[in-house]
């Protein structure tokens, strides 16, 4: 029982900086390219077809 | 999948082995580093050297900026593509970054990537930008230029003039000072489509020996039915009659007046008036075969000139006559309108006489993107609907 907690012990350390280091360089960097590429886009195609293009001080 | 399944497996805990000061202080750094690398490549896509990495912007339009005067200027100051294309506030600015990736698409298809395929779409991409401009009232223009910080004393009157009520109107920069960094659509430039209509039709048109017809646009007139041999050029909306027909020539009578002083190269549609009819060459004008003197010394009471009326009979090419000026005249008092009201509430054309609007159009026809042969007519226009012809006016 505690050979299989140690070891998992060792594993789960491994994971958790694997884990914690993707997320923070990897996923939350490209999910908050895609979000404010994705609000750009919302916003061209808004100009595109309802507002207009940008206006005086909008 | 797995992978997924266990990631999600040890973030949905709380750390074990990772400090909450650790997580803490590794976020931080990472959230400056990530901000850190957004801004420069924000930064980095707003930089000239990444616009004319493209070819497209690199052999067009960067080129042509180099000849204007947001290049270099006695201030030393410079605008970038950016400044002028890249809107400066975040929202919008976000929204051209991703509206850029159709050029990125254009990049990788071809679709400007000869010049003239780039002519040919000009005019489609300056109303785009014309457009953007009109809607922000020049908001990246005026990132440098203010209304506020001109000083009418320093500028020259002729600008003054403009400048004052412009700033009055807050006037969009874009309405008047198209083409300034890079060179205006052709179609602009040369050629106004309503005056290429007149010219489509006069080539229906059939001449009959004896009759007056009238220029449609400027015509080269020659010496010989070969058409080989210059004599000078027939201006637009002049009036002639058809004297000759062979082949595809014609042999056109120009009744006119001159200047008996000099070499009287340039004929006018009028006694005492200098509205052009025509300019011969040098030894064409003195060739008294072919200019048949109707009058001569007659004084014009204004300047003390002596005028003389003369017959002169030139060949032409066919087909670019037509049988009245009517719709020459609406084509021109048409653009006159159009091209004058951008800035300023034009004057009626009976508002001057003949000889008073030769000087005031060519202060103004700077102003706009009328071509030669456009300036000529509306020129032309003005002259005979001044107050010299005009009924009933001042």
């Amino acid at each position: 029982m505690a050979e299989v907690k140690n070891e998992s012990r060792a594993g789960g350390k491994r994971r958790e900086w694997l884990a914690f280091l993707f997320v923070t360089a990897v996923v939350v960097p490209l999910l908050t390219i895609a979000v404010v590429g994705g609000y750009g886009f919302v916003v061209w195609m808004l100009q595109v077809f309802v507002l207009g293009p940008p206006g005086h001080g909008g | 999948m797995k992978i997924i399944a266990t990631l999600w497996n040890t973030l949905k805990k709380p750390p074990v082995h990772i400090s909450l000061g650790v997580i803490i202080i590794v976020s931080f750094v990472a959230g400056i580093v990530f901000w850190g690398g957004f801004n420069t490549a924000m930064e980095y896509t707003n930089t000239e050297e990444f616009c004319v990495s493209c070819h497209e912007m690199e052999d067009n339009v960067y080129q042509e900026l180099q000849t204007t005067v947001h290049w270099s200027n006695r201030t030393g100051v410079r605008a970038i593509c950016s400044d002028c294309h890249v809107p400066h506030n975040w929202t919008s600015k976000i929204a051209r970054k991703m509206q850029a990736s159709k050029e990125v698409w254009g990049a990788i298809f071809g679709t400007i990537d000869t010049p003239e395929k780039f002519e040919a779409k000009r005019l489609e991409l300056a109303q785009h930008e014309w457009a953007r401009f009109k809607a922000n009232g020049s908001l990246e223009c005026r990132s440098c230029h203010d209304y506020n910080s001109m000083d009418w004393d320093k500028m020259s009157d002729e600008a003054r003039r403009f400048m004052e009520p412009a700033a009055e109107r807050d006037q969009s920069c874009i309405d008047c000072h198209k083409g300034i960094a890079h060179k205006l659509p052709e179609q602009m430039g040369s050629e106004d489509p309503m005056l290429a209509r007149l010219v489509r039709e006069a080539t229906s048109v059939s001449l009959d020996e004896g009759q007056r017809y009238y220029s449609a646009k400027s015509v080269d007139l020659f010496t010989d039915p070969e058409l080989t041999q210059r004599a000078g050029v027939l201006q637009v909306a002049t009036g002639v009659n058809i004297v000759d027909t062979q082949g595809d020539s014609v042999k056109l009578e120009i009744p006119a007046w001159r200047k008996e002083k000099g070499f009287g190269r340039v004929l006018y549609e009028d006694f005492g008036q200098n509205i052009g009819s025509a300019v011969l060459n040098k030894d064409i004008a003195q060739d008294d075969a072919l200019i048949e003197v109707q009058e001569t010394d007659v004084v014009d009471e204004m300047t003390g000139l002596p005028w003389g009326r003369v017959n002169v009979a030139l060949w032409a090419e066919k087909g670019v006559y037509l049988e009245n000026r009517e719709a020459l005249w609406e084509t021109a008092g048409q653009t006159y309108r159009d091209a004058c009201s951008v800035c300023h509430t034009e004057p009626a054309p009976e508002h001057f006489d003949a000889n008073t609007w030769p000087a005031m159009f060519s202060g103004m026809v700077g102003f706009t993107n009328m071509s030669a042969g456009t300036q000529e007519l509306v020129l032309k226009y003005l002259q005979m609907h001044s107050s010299d012809y005009a009924e009933g006016a001042h």
